[in-house]
């Protein structure tokens, strides 16, 4: 269920826009914050929010990169592999990091820590390569920065 | 070293910080709107923005003035001025690095183009990844709007203007304008073709113009000193302003660097970025982000403007220069730019859907040694036909492979002659 | 008038067609998968390319995107847009899964055809399939996701063309997928059509699912007779047996489709159960002895009693020749009837608006989509006549405005102004809206101030092309007078107004034409009780399921002398008949139906008839038996039947017949062969208003304060008669209720939920409440539900004192 909170805050935004699907996204991405991904029932709560049918707004969620209908970790990681973090040796750094979580790109980890998803480039070529982490940038990346990365994250789960 | 080139911009760029609104001012900031706002005409901002020549830096350059002006007077209102901020083509980060340095100018800037036009509402479309920059705009509107420069009744005037930031879900198409209205309306991004155009029917059928972050941040400049200075800040004659360059790839220096439009490809590389790598040898380029074709060696001294590279049919784009040396594979690299086209088509027209990932299986065997010779006329073909999609997305998608068969088309063969990538060997 | 030409043909089309259109004109069918003349032209599969040498356009474009232009020279042969096409299909081909041999769309698959004729015979991508999971739509319409093309036509039809918002796309690129957000029944009632507007076999017939191709079936052009629209379909038979409905095209009628009552209703001209041989009491008997049995019956009841002892009523579901056999019949022998209609209201409800349909106002089923504004009158669409709610539907979306004034809880897929008012104050809005535009008429008596007539007064007025919509089923020849009043005074203010009624049947208007207002099934009943009738034939005429009070109708059966039935459907009153007479369902016999805007059709016998593998086996293969006449072939035409009875030889019955449709009616062409498919002048129709004999109905007006109106009526599925023997259709839908305003159910001290017992003297109806806030209060809402056995109320809308309903304990 959604926090009357939660709830209430997003009726008054919807209230005060002009059409209340111009706000879809925004929607969505609050409740993915809340239920950790776009969930059915996050779906569903988010159609009657927004008067929308969840048909029409599944429309929505299964166009965007950004947006999860299936479970994510608690870090999602998406490494971009378009062209210059690809030519700066991106491809090694995304093959040492399935090694090091044990996963292949597209899974979560086993603690439910971790997922692991490509992405188009990310508009950070000039400090290749790069990748996201819950959608903070971190690049120019060396095999140890990207353990550093990782470890430090580790940690503050432990 | 850039510095020799007179600045606009970027000039007062700083390297950890924006650019406060109060700086902004001291700098002659939001003058131009004021100038506007008590003094000039509508019309005058539009013929200015004609006469400066100024070309739409989103990667399509159609003429900025030409585009206001298709406004018609007796259009219904409200009307709308869409920021387009999603900057997702490949090797571009201008508009990340200008939003982290110059919000205010981008807000005059919007302001300026919508005021032009009667426009209410602003709107700033920006992709996921540029969340800090997302916040950075939210924090500087409400600045702007305490201190007048933004809302109702700007300066006394009786000008209202709002701008509001929308957060895509992210998709490379967003970036497309008739896709981004539909986005804007939480409808499928897909491109709607034209007519009605976006200036007579847009966001919510009203007249809508849409813009870059860097195009609608030249207008103040403009404004304020006029439409000579502004073509005169180019090198080239038919060029207009300065251009921001992202440099990435095999050069010592990459970055975003402020130049004249017209400035020598060889000057950029090795004055603004210190030159190739290791000492490596340029073996290519692209120009202007992934759907730009490539430049060669025998173009290294070509003049980076849009018209000089229309000329050896190629594309200025965005800017995004993306440099290769002799280590990196051809192939390879393209195959890596379709595997995006691929992933990022929409899915709505079939040339597009079908076609990339067929080009990248078609590359993926090349690459891989299971390349055929009849693949090369196959690529030849497909490609010409994928220029009959329903929207830009496909053509410049097929750029860099249609170069490549004209370029390195002996690259290809040596990797389907020899079963696999010579690179790797 | 553009002036293009198109493969060195030219050729003059109006402004706006497309390239692809007047390309049709010239019988050269251009490739197309997105475009669909129903849904417009999107530019998505980009098949339909042909190249422009000369003109305002030049090279290779989409003909579905381009307006014809004068000077404009087309080819659809150019080199690279031949060479284009036949990519666009190897394109559409990489991931279809090639399982034709299995697919029932085989053989009549677009794709199938262009990849043919596109010249993509070799597969040569050498990567692999993209593959999907299907989901389960429900028992009518099957998916199969890995066979689509992603045209979009599915999506944009659901969502655009018929309003609903269960079905779309989803996901990007070449991973799109056109479904539903999680599996589920489809919630349009026009889902069916996903079957027929798919180019591919992602949607296909579920209930026929296997069961043939196309060129196994015998098909021909027949009609929805589920509903008073008369929507054309094409039936598809095989063993004996229907198996399938298409829509069949027809621009005056139901345009491309037709809704899921027509395409899934047609199960009862198979079923098991259905009467197949002649019985008397119960006992079977050769069709020929039984039916002289019944003559013999009639003569002898004729010399003792007279003519008017034997009555005659019929069935308007029947087709044209069987009323105009069964009209002429009485009319030769004086015999009572013809009766058609069940009850007196009913009778000068369908003939007030008969009467009342004047040609100039008379409007169709497809021009209702160009309407900007309609008025609906006592009328539920999406559940009286399921397509006119497509129409308005198209209404809308054109930019036009629709105003129902309806008590029931009326739902419409778009957005509609809704009146819910008490059936007794409908008549005072339409009479205060004539007043409001200059109408005159008697002077309105005052009506709630909830409802603005002057705003829609004045909409209706200044409309370019207003159209009033008239239901038959709930109101009363009053509101239906004014209804037609309404639409006249629309018209003195010079401009094209419309008038449409929906009447309960699909032969209904025939029928109306036929009957005069006094008789009615009910009036006969009235005279089998006081002894006057002493024979009753009932023709098609299901009197057991269709008479609104079922024990009276026993009692007064058990009266008669001798009872003769025909029809084609199972009775329980077939067993007990004293003769029984199989007949034949329209797919059988074909024939002619009126529809309600008094268009005559024709519908062409599909098969020979006979026991079909439904009853035999296993759907597998049709029964060994060798025999020179078919196993279960004794049913024959009603006409033929009655026929039959009236005369002593019938050699020339098809003679009889032709004198049976030229006396029918002035109005009604006695070839209908050459009539067929025309609106008959409704000049000819006497504009005499129905007088002789009129049974005054009892007013609402002097009702008691504390009592409620009940309304018996038409659900989308389940309540009409023949559509509701459909098992595909019996899993769609809604289990029966009776639907009351939340402020009526508390004020009656009844509860959602629970069940009320209604009773109505001394038999009770027990059904489930449930709340519906659309509904005007004072009024409670029961389907004629098959799993209902509603027939104790003697009328299908009667007062109810609060006396008679008592909340029961769940
Ligand atoms: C597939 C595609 C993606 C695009 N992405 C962007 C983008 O991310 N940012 C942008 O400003 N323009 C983008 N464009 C160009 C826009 O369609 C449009 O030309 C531009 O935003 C207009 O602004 P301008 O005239 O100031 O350049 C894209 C175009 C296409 C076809
Ligand atoms: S070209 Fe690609 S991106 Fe553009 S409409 Fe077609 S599928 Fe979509
Ligand atoms: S029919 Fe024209 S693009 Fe599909």
């Amino acid at each position: 269920m959604l926090p009357e909170k939660l709830k209430s805050e997003l009726t008054a935004q919807i209230g005060r826009v002009a059409h209340p699907r111009e706000m879809a996204i925004d929607v969505i991405n609050a409740l993915q914050d809340h239920f950790g991904y776009f969930s059915d029932e996050a779906l569903t709560q988010a159609a009657d929010l927004l008067g929308m049918s969840p048909l029409e707004l599944d429309e929505l969620a299964t166009f965007y990169t950004f947006i999860y209908r299936e479970p994510v970790g608690k870090h999602v990681i998406h490494v971009c592999d378009s062209l210059i973090c690809w030519m700066e040796n991106g491809e090694n750094l995304v093959a040492h990091l399935c090694g090091q979580l044990g996963i292949r790109m597209g899974e979560t980890t086993a603690d439910g820590l971790f997922t692991l998803l490509p992405v188009c480039c990310i508009g950070y070529c000039d400090r290749a390569p790069a990748i996201l982490i819950d959608r903070k940038v971190h690049g120019p990346l060396t095999i140890e920065s990207l353990d550093r990365l990782i470890d430090t994250l580790r940690e503050n789960h432990s | 070293m850039t510095a020799t080139y007179p600045q606009v911009l970027l000039k007062h760029r700083k390297p950890d910080r924006i650019t406060t609104l109060a700086e902004y001012r001291e700098a002659g900031g939001y003058e131009a709107l004021r100038q506007v706002l008590t003094e000039m005409d509508r019309q005058e901002v539009k013929t200015r923005l004609s006469d400066a020549l100024l070309l739409g830096r989103g990667g399509a350059g159609f003429p900025a003035g030409i585009k206001v002006q298709t406004v018609a007077e007796d259009a219904p209102f409200p009307r709308y001025m869409v920021c387009n901020a999603d900057e997702m083509e490949p090797g571009t980060f201008k508009d990340r690095v200008f939003l982290h340095a110059e919000p205010h100018m981008l807000i005059e800037g919007m302001t300026l183009a919508a005021y032009s036009i009667k426009a209410s509402h602003g709107i700033i479309f920006i992709r996921p990844e540029y969340e800090s920059a997302a916040r950075i705009l939210e924090r500087e509107i409400d600045i702007a709007r305490r201190e007048g420069w933004l809302g109702e009744r700007i300066l006394d005037s009786d000008y209202d203007f709002e701008i509001v930031v929308h957060r895509s879900g992210g998709r490379y198409i967003c970036g497309e304008v008739t896709a981004q209205i539909n986005a804007l309306q939480g409808i499928r991004p897909n491109p709607k073709q034209p007519p009605p155009y976006a200036t007579d029917k847009g966001l919510w059928g009203k007249p809508t113009l849409v813009n870059n972050v860097e195009t609608l941040a030249c207008i103040p400049h403009i404004v304020r000193n006029g439409a000579q200075w502004f073509k005169d800040l180019a090198l080239s004659p038919e060029a207009a302003g300065t251009k921001l360059f992202c440099i990435s790839g095999k050069v010592n220096k990459p970055g975003c660097y402020e130049l004249p439009l017209g400035i020598k490809l060889s000057e950029i590389i090795e004055t603004c970025c210190g030159g190739m790598k290791d000492g490596a040898t340029f073996k290519a380029c692209l120009p202007g982000g992934a759907s730009t074709g490539y430049l060669t060696p025998d173009h290294y001294h070509i003049a980076m403007d849009f018209e000089s590279l229309k000329k050896v049919g190629n594309r200025l784009g965005t800017g995004a220069v993306m440099v290769f040396d002799h280590h990196n594979c051809m192939v390879a690299a393209t195959l890596n730019l379709t595997e995006f086209f691929a992933r990022e088509s929409c899915g709505w027209c079939t040339p597009c859907r079908e076609g990339f990932p067929y080009l990248r299986d078609l590359l993926w065997r090349i690459e891989n040694g299971q390349g055929g010779a009849d693949f090369i006329p196959m690529m030849k073909t497909m490609c010409r036909h994928l220029w009959k999609s329903y929207c830009a997305f496909a053509p410049g998608g097929v750029a860099s492979i249609e170069s490549l068969l004209v370029y390195f088309e002996d690259e290809v063969m040596a990797h389907i002659e020899g079963k696999g990538c010579p690179f790797k060997k | 008038m553009p002036k293009l030409i198109i493969d060195n043909r030219e050729i003059d089309v109006p402004a706006g067609t497309k390239v692809i259109e007047a390309a049709e004109r010239l019988g050269i069918m251009i490739p197309r998968f997105c475009y669909h003349p129903a849904l417009g032209s999107v530019g998505a599969c980009r098949v339909c390319a042909v190249a422009f040498t000369e003109g305002p356009v030049k090279g290779v474009q989409m003909s579905c995107m381009i307006d014809a232009q004068d000077g404009m020279v087309v080819s659809t042969t150019d080199a690279e847009a031949v060479d284009f096409r036949r990519h666009v299909i190897e394109w559409l081909m990489l991931h279809h899964p090639h399982d034709c041999p299995v697919c029932d769309e085989g053989g009549h698959c677009l794709l199938q055809d262009l990849t043919v004729a596109g010249g993509h015979g070799l597969r040569r991508y050498r990567g692999l399939k993209r593959t999907h999971n299907n989901q389960d739509l429900g028992p009518l319409v099957q998916h199969e996701m890995n066979r689509c093309i992603q045209c979009y036509r599915c999506s944009r039809y659901y969502q655009e063309f018929t309003g609903y918002r269960d079905l779309g796309v989803m996901g990007i690129g070449s991973r799109v997928y056109f479904g539903r957000s999680a599996p589920g029944v489809l919630e349009s009632p026009f889902a069916g059509n996903l079957i027929d507007i798919c180019p591919t076999g992602v949607y296909t017939d579920r209930p026929s699912r296997y069961v043939g191709r196309r060129w196994d079936y015998q098909r021909q052009p027949s009609l929805c007779i589920h509903c008073s629209l008369g929507c054309n379909l094409t039936a598809s038979a095989r063993y004996r047996q229907v198996m399938r409905h298409e829509a069949r095209f027809n621009g005056k009628v139901n345009g491309h489709f037709i809704c899921d009552r027509g395409r899934y209703g047609y199960a009862y001209a198979s079923a098991v159960n259905r009467p197949r041989q002649a019985m008397a009491a119960g006992t079977i008997g050769a069709t020929a002895d039984i039916l002289a049995g019944a003559r013999e019956a009639i003569e002898q009841t004729v010399e003792r009693y007279g003519p008017v002892s034997v009555a005659v009523v019929a069935s308007p579901r029947s087709s044209l020749e069987t009323l105009a056999v069964a009209k002429q019949a009485c009319g030769r022998h004086g015999w009572t009837g013809l009766a058609v209609a069940g009850t007196a209201r009913q009778a000068l409800n369908q003939k007030t608006a008969v009467d009342r349909l004047r040609p100039e106002l008379a409007v169709s089923l497809a021009a209702d989509t160009k309407a900007h504004d309609v008025l609906v009158i006592g009328a539920d669409p999406l559940n009286e006549a399921p397509m006119l709610a497509l129409s308005l539907r198209q209404v809308q979306r054109h930019g036009g405005h629709v105003t129902v004034i309806d008590p029931r809880g009326v739902r419409l897929p778009f957005d509609f102004d809704h009146w819910a008012v008490h059936p007794s104050s409908v008549g005072a809005i339409v009479q205060a809206l004539i007043q409001e535009i200059g109408g005159g008429g008697a002077s309105a008596p005052a009506i709630s101030t909830a409802f603005d007539v002057r705003t829609l007064a004045r909409r209706l007025n200044a409309s370019p092309r207003p159209v009033v919509i008239c239901g038959t089923d709930i109101l009363t020849p009053r509101e239906i007078d004014l209804a037609a009043d309404l639409a006249q005074a629309l018209c003195r203010t010079h401009k094209v107004a419309g008038l449409f009624f929906t009447l309960n049947s699909a032969n209904t208007f025939a029928a109306a034409l036929t009957h005069d207002a006094s008789v009615s099934t009910e009036a006969v009943v009235d005279r089998i009780e006081d002894g006057s009738v002493r024979l009753l034939v009932a023709v098609e005429q299901d009197l057991w399921r269709d008479f609104p009070d079922r024990k009276r109708l026993q009692a007064a059966l058990k009266r008669l002398d001798h009872l003769v039935l025909l029809d084609f459907v199972d009775s329980p009153l077939n067993h007990t008949a004293d003769h029984f007479i199989p007949t034949q369902p329209l797919y059988e016999s074909g024939g002619h139906w009126i529809n309600q805007e008094g268009r005559l059709q024709a519908s062409s016998a599909v098969m020979a008839g006979g026991e079909p593998i439904e009853v035999t086996g296993t759907l597998d293969h049709p029964p060994r038996v060798f025999d020179t006449r078919i196993p279960g072939s004794e049913p024959i035409a009603a006409w033929q039947a009655v026929a039959a009875l009236s005369e002593e030889s019938v050699e020339n019955q098809m003679q009889l017949l032709k004198t049976a449709l030229v006396d029918f009616h002035p109005a009604v062409n006695p070839a209908p062969a050459e009539a067929a498919g025309q609106r008959i002048d409704l000049h000819a129709i006497s504009p005499a208003r129905v007088e002789s004999g009129v049974p005054t109905l009892p007013a609402d007006e002097d009702a008691p304060a504390d009592a409620i109106i009940l309304l018996l009526v038409d659900w989308t599925f389940g309540t009409e008669t023949l559509s509701a023997m459909a098992p595909a259709l019996n899993k769609v839908e809604e289990a029966p209720a009776a639907r009351l305003h939340p402020d009526t159910i508390s004020r009656l001290g009844l509860e959602e939920g629970r069940p009320v017992t209604v009773t109505m003297n001394a038999n009770r109806l027990k059904v489930p409440v449930q709340a519906d806030a659309r509904m005007a209060p004072g009024v409670m809402v029961i389907p004629r539900h098959h799993l209902l056995e509603w027939q104790i109320f003697g009328e299908t809308r009667v007062i109810l004192e609060r006396s008679q309903l008592k909340a029961e304990s769940a």
